[in-house]
């Protein structure tokens, strides 16, 4: 009986003392994350592998209370100068009701000198959201890239915000060529480039397929790229033009839509790993009944090179396709 | 009343190993060996590389002659292709499928076991492709 009395006294306790320590404060008091007062922030708005040629794209947000002043000044400086076409905007964007981005202009347009981007306000404000286009330069491939965010206050104080470091890929695209059956059919990686067969004539080392259209009774052929040596009963009568030696080994690929290739909707990326774990040691030297939308990995005779050829569209009757190449040099 | 714990718990203990004792045994790949004697491959399947189908049209499968007959496109790269079997419930494959497969040797085709459920019955199944021509 003793021990019931116990028992039951000790649950009672222990729910009290529950009950107590759920009860909500009734004056609960918000701690900022940073310093009240001046203060920026940044995010990178571009996904996926950084390509040279492509841009690099940050929110870069600022403000401080009005009573402490405006914004003077806001500057990018990247560890790599940026290539022709690097800019800070001088808008800031709120998003209307729509989903709209609206801009707003609230200072000079950018201007750059050396690693630095600076946008100079002329407009009374003390909050703004500046977008940062960084083009990527061939200086930064296979290099890491870091900014740092400054933004200035009428008061002469500066903040800064550090983004990076961000690795450039090695690899390089080409997009939106058009290769074209028994003229423009000559395909090389290394060049990334279509040729002629006069043109392929002359650099026949360089070339390292061979575009071709058929419409074969009883098979399904269609579009087709196959490497200058493959059997001739995968290129019925191309023109292969003497010197044409390369046997490019070459595997076809389903629902690969890289999205800087192919600009769908696919959150799909190719990356500089992808090409380095690669095995290709098995594949043929043809590749037959290419789709739109399909694609095909690729490695050069001579090893120096291994490549994805995106199919973006085809055209049964002009005898053509639109190609797009992601490339990646190994040695 | 301490008896009485000591009894339920010997109880409890008995039925957990009793309710745990498998009715079937395992083989040697962890498959439960069952009852089933039937033995037979229900549909066939060939991947490229890209993992689509290579087949023109269904395979034909003979399950008294034993045979699959798979008609596949020209151009078909036979060194790299995915088999894929689906067989009576139970039942599994010898050898097993692990990747890519070589088909390309047509002279000599290549063959597959099915064992049945009850891991008695053994029917080996001979995979012909023939590849479109012009």
């Amino acid at each position: 009986m003793q021990r019931s009395i116990s028992y039951f006294s000790t649950l009672c306790l222990s729910l009290l003392l529950g009950l107590t320590a759920c009860q909500i404060e009734e004056n609960p008091t918000v701690t900022p994350l940073k310093k009240v007062g001046f203060q920026n922030d940044v995010i990178k708005r571009t996904l996926g592998p950084n390509v040279v040629g492509l841009d690099l794209e940050f929110a870069f947000a600022m403000a401080l209370p009005s009573e402490e002043g405006k914004l003077v000044s806001a500057e990018v400086e990247a560890s790599i100068g940026g290539a022709s076409g690097t800019y800070l905007e001088h808008r800031s964007y709120y998003t209307n009701g729509s989903g709209d981005d609206i801009g707003v202009v609230v200072g000079q347009p950018s201007s750059s000198e050396g690693p630095i981007t600076r946008v100079n306000f002329t407009a009374d404000t003390s909050a703004a959201t500046l977008r940062y286009y960084y083009k990527i330069p061939e200086a930064a491939r296979g290099q890491q890239v870091s900014f740092k965010f400054i933004s200035t206050s009428s008061t002469g104080e500066k903040i800064t915000y550090e983004m990076g470091p961000y690795t450039i890929a090695k690899m390089d695209m080409k997009l939106d060529m058009t290769i074209s059956d028994s003229k423009a059919a000559y395909l090389s990686i290394a060049d990334m480039a279509v040729y002629t067969a006069e043109e392929a004539a002359q650099r026949p080392d360089k070339i390292d397929l061979v575009y071709l259209y058929r419409s074969i009774p009883n098979i399904t052929f269609n579009h087709a790229l196959v490497s200058p040596v493959a059997e001739a009963q995968y290129r019925p009568d191309v023109l292969i033009p003497s010197g044409l030696t390369n046997s490019t080994r070459i595997s076809k690929v389903w629902n690969l839509r890289d999205f800087h290739l192919a600009r769908l909707q696919f959150g799909i990326y190719i990356d500089d790993l992808d090409f380095e774990v690669l095995n290709l040691s098995e594949a043929p030297n043809y590749a037959i009944n290419l789709r739109s939308e399909a694609g095909a990995w690729v490695e050069t005779a001579d090893g120096k090179y291994r490549a994805y050829v995106y199919i973006n569209a085809v055209n049964n009757s002009a005898k053509t396709a639109r190609i797009s190449i992601k490339r990646y040099t190994l040695q | 009343m301490k008896r009485y714990s000591k009894i339920l718990i010997a109880l409890m203990a008995a039925l957990c190993v009793w309710g745990c004792t498998p009715e079937f045994p395992i083989d040697e790949d962890g498959l439960l060996i069952t009852d089933r004697a039937e033995c037979f491959v229900s549909n066939f399947e060939l991947l490229g590389t890209d993992f689509q189908t290579v087949r023109t049209k269904n395979a034909v499968i003979d399950t008294v002659a034993q045979t699959i007959q798979v008609d596949v496109f020209f151009g078909t790269d036979l060194r790299n292709v995915y088999p894929q079997f689906s067989l009576v419930t139970d039942a599994k494959l010898d050898p097993k499928i692990v990747g890519k497969v070589d088909f390309s040797d047509l002279t000599n085709p290549k063959t597959y076991t099915v064992v049945s459920g009850n891991r008695k019955v053994r029917k080996t199944y001979t995979v012909f492709i023939t590849v479109q021509k012009p």
